[in-house]
């Protein structure tokens, strides 16, 4: 990887200068997924001075920083208030903790990632998005969003709500990406289904969702039916990792029980 | 480009490359206890702190580390001792490839937790991987040494 400067931003307008300054400056946010990679690139622009790393709440919200590490997410009582505790289970299985103290949450979403923990994990929430120059954006919208965009994560803004979620990874081995993970909540009486790594990045089940909260009455044939159809409405494909068969069951099973436990 | 920081307290000022990673700059400076294994952020031998937290040296910019307390495990002298006395008694220790990296994440564990439960203990060094001596007898020495004093 050759880079040919290292840049301090003093604030984040400078910060969002030395971007626009050429197409081969990038951020860095913890600096994993640059050195996976390996590209060359002309500047890296550093936001840990901005002090984007602090997590704060307000009445109605939580707002993360962009460059709050993975491991001060998890252990943040803040977060493991939310919704029994689900947002800091998504991140828990990530790698080890000496990987997690350098990843951060921003750098987990902005990549959008197919992988990607972080983002199935907070996809059945109310999740926005704050970039600079000033843009608010829903998680969800940002992951269909067309191109790269030409801003910068500030931080992550989680609405507060009562309810209950449920965090799956499918894996194979303990540091391993998924085959695929499942992110499902009840919030404010609403069900919420968020599928990733299918193996393209999370997305919500739409007709699963609106199927069960247009239900009067609830039971374990909803749930089932529920999953059912997250599982055809869904695009699950085959890679090397597992088959679309072999997904299509695993949303079976894991959508039905992630309904079950939020439930209870 | 220069970065100044402190190694185990004592500052120093480093000449580096700006896309170089801390593995690199702290052996090229003779502090050959850090073992790069994968290089590619999954094995966690190369763990050191940074601020007292444990990282992976092969994956962290040196230059993002301006001001910032880096400790090796020439830094933990004392505890390593104690860690590596535990290892030997419950026959833990082979190679010894993973244990520079392994000790300060161990020393890092017992700083963090009062009383860790086997779940956290595991949660915690998952992310080391060159365990060729065996889970259990490392689950026993951990313990021992987080009874410690």
């Amino acid at each position: 990887m050759k880079v040919n400067e290292y840049y301090r931003a003093s604030s984040l307008e400078d910060a969002y200068r030395k971007l626009q300054e050429d197409p081969k400056n990038q951020i860095i946010a913890g600096g994993l997924w640059i050195k996976k990679i390996g590209q060359d690139c002309n500047a890296l622009v550093d936001l840990s001075t901005l002090g984007l790393n602090k997590i704060s709440e307000t009445k109605d919200e939580v707002i993360v920083g962009s460059m709050v590490t993975q491991r001060d997410f998890e252990n943040s009582n803040v977060i493991r208030s939310l919704f029994n505790d689900s947002l800091a289970f998504s991140v828990r299985e990530i790698m080890g903790v000496n990987f997690r103290n350098i990843a951060t949450i921003g750098g987990s979403i902005i990549g959008r990632y197919p992988f990607s923990d972080v983002i199935t994990g907070l996809l059945p929430y109310d999740v926005s998005l704050e970039f600079y120059p000033e843009q608010k954006m829903s998680l969800e919208d940002y992951l269909s969003y067309k191109g790269k965009i030409n801003a910068i994560l500030v931080a992550i803004h989680i609405k507060k709500g009562s309810g209950k979620g449920f965090y799956k990874k499918v894996k194979t081995t303990a540091l391993d990406f998924p085959i695929i993970n499942f992110g499902i909540a009840k919030v404010n009486g609403e069900y919420r289904i968020a599928v990733g790594a299918r193996p393209l990045t999370g997305a919500l089940a739409h007709k699963a969702m609106d199927y069960l909260n247009s239900q009067s009455k609830l039971d374990q044939e909803s749930y089932k039916k529920a999953a059912e159809i997250a599982a055809e409405e869904l695009m699950l494909l085959d890679n090397k990792d597992a088959s679309k068969e072999y997904r299509t069951d695993l949303v079976k099973v894991y959508v039905r029980r992630g309904l079950e436990e939020v439930s209870k | 480009m220069i970065v100044n920081f402190y190694l185990n307290n004592v500052e120093v000022s480093y000449s580096i490359k700006p896309g170089e990673y801390l593995a690199e700059t702290l052996r090229r400076h003779g502090v050959k206890s850090i073992k790069v294994g994968c290089n590619e952020s999954s094995c966690g031998s190369c763990t050191l702190l940074i601020e007292g937290k444990p990282m992976m040296s092969c994956s962290v910019l040196t230059a993002s580390l301006e001001g910032k307390h880096i400790t090796t495990v020439e830094g933990i002298q004392e505890e390593a001792a104690k860690i590596s006395k535990c290892f030997s008694k419950q026959g833990a220790d082979q190679c010894g490839f993973c244990n520079v990296g392994f000790a300060l994440v161990i020393y890092a564990l017992k700083r963090e937790y009062k009383n860790p439960t086997d779940e956290e203990i595991n949660n915690y060094i998952v992310g080391n991987l060159c365990r060729c001596s065996g889970l259990q007898s490392h689950m026993k020495a951990i313990k021992e040494y987080l009874k410690e004093e």
